[in-house]
């Protein structure tokens, strides 16, 4: 595809231009220089970028035959523009959501009024893997769970913008869309000159100040850890650089210790020291043995009696989970309206729950139009796409929906939006998705855009790094 | 305070980058002088080995002792983790988990050596192109020096660093002055004749040819040299300089008390050698005490820092 053939194909968004080949308006001088450039350049461009991936040590670690192996961060160098005004709605529902959750899961490990007043049903809870019964009755301070959040949205073929899905456990990708952007601006330095594209880079300095204000009443300067599962992790990078850019110290649970008088220290040169907030990237199951998983070597035993006892606090907090299961996806927009009492400014998507009979039945019947997803999976496993799988892949997607039917879900079929992408020398369309990533504390904190995932293979829609696909800069620009 | 576990991986990640810069210039002084002698003098590549300490590992594998062997052992071989490519992988895995500790840019430096002695090893083999792979070796581990020097806050991190630099460089420098002791153990009388030539390589090898000249103003006699690379505290490769830059270094971290004590019996012990090179077996002897001595320090320095903690 040559420039001038760049459009939205039928039955398609794209992000960059619409269905004549028209620049959307924040796109306007993108496509111009796109033009401008032509494909030879870009490609050289592009093959820089790569170097600088390789030379900065940008990786993700993804795992075969038993072994971590880092690769390079896949990037693209035609970047995903959004127009500033819609981003600012975006924004807004953004904020609008997770206030809405952090007083549901606050409710629902206290007095569960949601569910005495019939719009949460109870046997929801009792079937949820992320529901933390050890967290009951637990008051993290100014009553947030989930801090930080990573919501994914897509763009469907009529231009709307839907929620697909919360990730309030440990969400990754903020740090590459960090690097996207140092990488981007070498790449189009002209551009950022010319034009106003809001920066990312305050998102750390927000970050360590949120965390910061979670530590115990009566800490002047608080010590802010983050705690990783260790280097095979596969976002270990990003740890290292959250770490680094927040001036935090790395710890792993071997470094922490939680000492007789319920405080949680950590193992250092000059002995003991207190730590005050710990922002963990290990999943509920492996933070405490004592609590959780007994088995568990990554985690620090007595870490959620330290907790529980207001000495540390823990961001996200144990049991935040509870409301990113895809089965509480489906009640978001019924929950804005029972705490807010406002009407959800983000489309969910329609979602359909096995948990019904009825609901079940319609999947069934109606699988080769619908996404199923399990209820509990992060990382795009389980996934299946029904007008794209096998009779054999349908087939055991019906027996495990039937043999466990809380733990999936469906959703109608949607045509994610597209971006021009650099493929072998030429620009096609590949579908993206984005992952804007939103903070809570005492105030409100959404990224400028988000990282923007790229499904490199030709229509695919899986655009998870761990299963071939990329990323590219988010511009969010004002028109 | 530092973390006891990123301590310890600073700490060996410094010592495997001044392993892998010692052994390049090493292997690249040995090359120069041995082209220097006329054939027909005894030119062994064995030495190297014995630099190295790694003698009886080449052994096991391998049955003759020419040049390409040794010196592949020495540069290229990753089943060797004394090579230059294995120490610089090594440094590379401690300071990957004290990414958040080091300037950015020293991460970056470790890591494009490290990319480049896993393409390139092969052809730090090949007398041809030797010089310039080991050169490169020597080149990058001096940018990242750079970088820690002048980048660097001056915090326990970057003391531990120089902790480990300075204890992997005095025990590089005995082993290379330990080497020349042997070689005249072995054979004195053939040595003899290019006597000058040999102390030369030694010089070289620590990079010290020029400094000693122009410090001492003498001609390269072999106590001179001694003298120069165990006791003259202005020249960074002598071991009495190393060992006054990691008291430094321990004085500004916690707990010297625990430390000290041992960085005191190497002085004593320091004090206490005769600059002499006439008598191979003391000099033998008395690298080989002081290299026990690093190694108390060594433990000093573990037991301090990461097992006090736990």
């Amino acid at each position: 595809m040559t420039m001038a053939e760049l459009r939205t194909n039928a039955g398609m968004w794209d992000e960059l231009v619409d269905e004549h080949g028209t620049p959307r308006p924040a796109a306007t001088a993108l496509v111009e220089q796109l033009e401008l450039l032509g494909t030879v350049e870009m490609q050289q461009r592009q093959d820089l970028a790569e170097l600088d991936i390789v030379g900065m040590g940008i990786t993700f670690t993804v795992y075969s035959d038993g072994r971590g192996i880092d690769r390079a961060w896949p990037f693209d160098i035609v970047p995903r523009v959004i127009g500033a005004d819609e981003w600012r709605r975006t924004e807004d529902g953004l904020k609008q959501r997770l206030r809405a959750l952090n007083m549901f899961i606050d409710d629902i490990y206290h007095d569960q009024h949601v569910v005495a007043d019939g719009v949460f049903p109870i046997e929801l809870l009792e079937h949820s893997v992320n529901f933390r019964p050890q967290c009951r009755g637990a008051s993290p301070k100014f009553g947030v769970w989930a801090h930080i959040c990573g919501s994914d949205l897509v763009r469907d073929a009529d231009g709307t913008m839907y929620v697909l899905e919360d990730n309030l456990r440990v969400p990754s990708g903020v740090s590459y869309m960090l690097e996207n952007r140092a990488i981007s601006k070498r790449a189009f330095a002209d551009l950022f000159g010319q034009q106003s594209i809001l920066p990312v880079d305050g998102y750390t300095d927000e970050l360590k100040r949120m965390l910061a204000s979670l530590a115990p009443d009566g800490i002047d300067d608080p010590t802010v850890v983050v705690l990783t599962p260790g280097i095979y992790n596969s976002a270990y990078f990003e740890h290292s650089f959250l770490a680094q850019r927040m001036g935090a110290a790395l710890v792993e649970g071997a470094d922490l210790v939680v000492g007789d008088d319920d405080c949680v220290y950590m193992r250092t040169i000059g002995g003991r020291e207190r730590v005050d907030v710990v922002y963990r990237r290990i999943d509920d199951m492996f933070l405490d043995p004592e609590s959780f998983r007994p088995d568990s070597a990554l985690g620090v035993p007595g870490l959620m009696r330290a907790w529980r006892a207001g000495n540390v606090a823990i961001a996200n907090a144990p049991g935040a989970g509870v409301a990113d299961d895809k089965v509480v996806y489906a009640w978001v927009p019924d929950l804005i309206r029972y705490y807010l009492r406002e009407e959800p400014l983000l489309a969910n998507v329609p979602t359909y729950r096995c948990l019904y009979p009825e609901e079940r039945k319609y999947v069934i019947d109606h699988i080769d139009e619908l996404v199923i997803k399990p209820a509990n999976e992060s990382g795009g496993y389980g996934l299946l796409i029904g007008d794209r799988a096998t009779r054999a892949e349908i087939d055991e997607a019906i027996a495990n929906i039937e043999a466990d039917p809380r733990n999936w879900v469906a959703q109608p079929i949607l045509s994610l939006s597209t971006v021009p992408t650099m493929c072998d020398g030429e620009l096609e369309p590949r579908h993206v998705d984005l992952r804007p990533f939103i903070l809570s504390g005492v105030n409100q904190y959404v990224t400028a855009g988000g990282l923007t995932r790229v499904a490199l293979r030709r229509g695919s829609l899986v655009v998870n790094s761990s299963q071939g696909g990329g990323s590219k800069d988010t511009w969010i620009v004002e028109d | 305070m530092l973390l006891s576990r990123v301590a310890d991986n600073l700490y060996w990640g410094a010592r495997y980058m001044e392993r892998a810069d010692d052994t390049a210039r090493v292997v690249r002084t040995f090359t120069e002088v041995l082209l220097d002698l006329p054939v027909g003098v005894a030119s062994s590549w064995e030495p190297l080995l014995a630099v190295a300490g790694s003698r009886e590992l080449f052994d096991e594998g391998h049955a003759r002792t020419n040049e390409s062997d040794i010196v592949r052992f020495l540069v290229a071989d990753e089943s060797n983790p004394g090579s230059v490519v294995s120490s610089v992988a090594s440094a590379r895995e401690n300071l990957r988990t004290t990414r958040e500790v080091l300037p950015r840019e020293a991460w970056q430096a470790v890591n494009d050596l490290y990319l480049y002695t896993q393409r390139d090893s092969e052809s730090g083999v090949d007398r041809r192109t030797r010089a310039r792979f080991l050169s490169r070796v020597i080149g990058e581990s001096q940018r990242l020096d750079g970088v820690v020097s002048g980048a660097m806050h001056r915090d326990e991190a970057y003391e531990l660093w120089r902790l480990g630099q300075m204890v992997e460089r005095a025990d590089m420098t005995t082993r290379v002055l330990g080497v020349r002791a042997a070689a005249l153990l072995a054979a004195p009388d053939t040595v003899d004749d290019y006597d000058e030539v040999q102390w030369m390589g030694v010089l070289r090898s620590l990079s010290a040819m020029q400094m000693y000249q122009r410090a001492t103003r003498g001609p390269i006699v072999g106590a001179g040299v001694v003298s120069f690379l165990l006791f003259d505290r202005q020249f960074p490769r002598s071991v009495a300089g190393c060992l006054e830059r990691a008291r430094a270094a321990l004085l500004r971290l916690p707990r010297p008390d625990r430390t000290l004590p041992a960085v005191d019996a190497l002085d004593r012990l320091l004090a206490g050698l005769p600059a002499s090179a006439d008598d191979g077996k003391a000099l033998d002897a008395a690298m080989d005490d002081v290299q026990a001595a690093l190694g108390n320090l060594n433990v000093a320095v573990y037991d301090t820092f990461v097992r006090a903690a736990e």
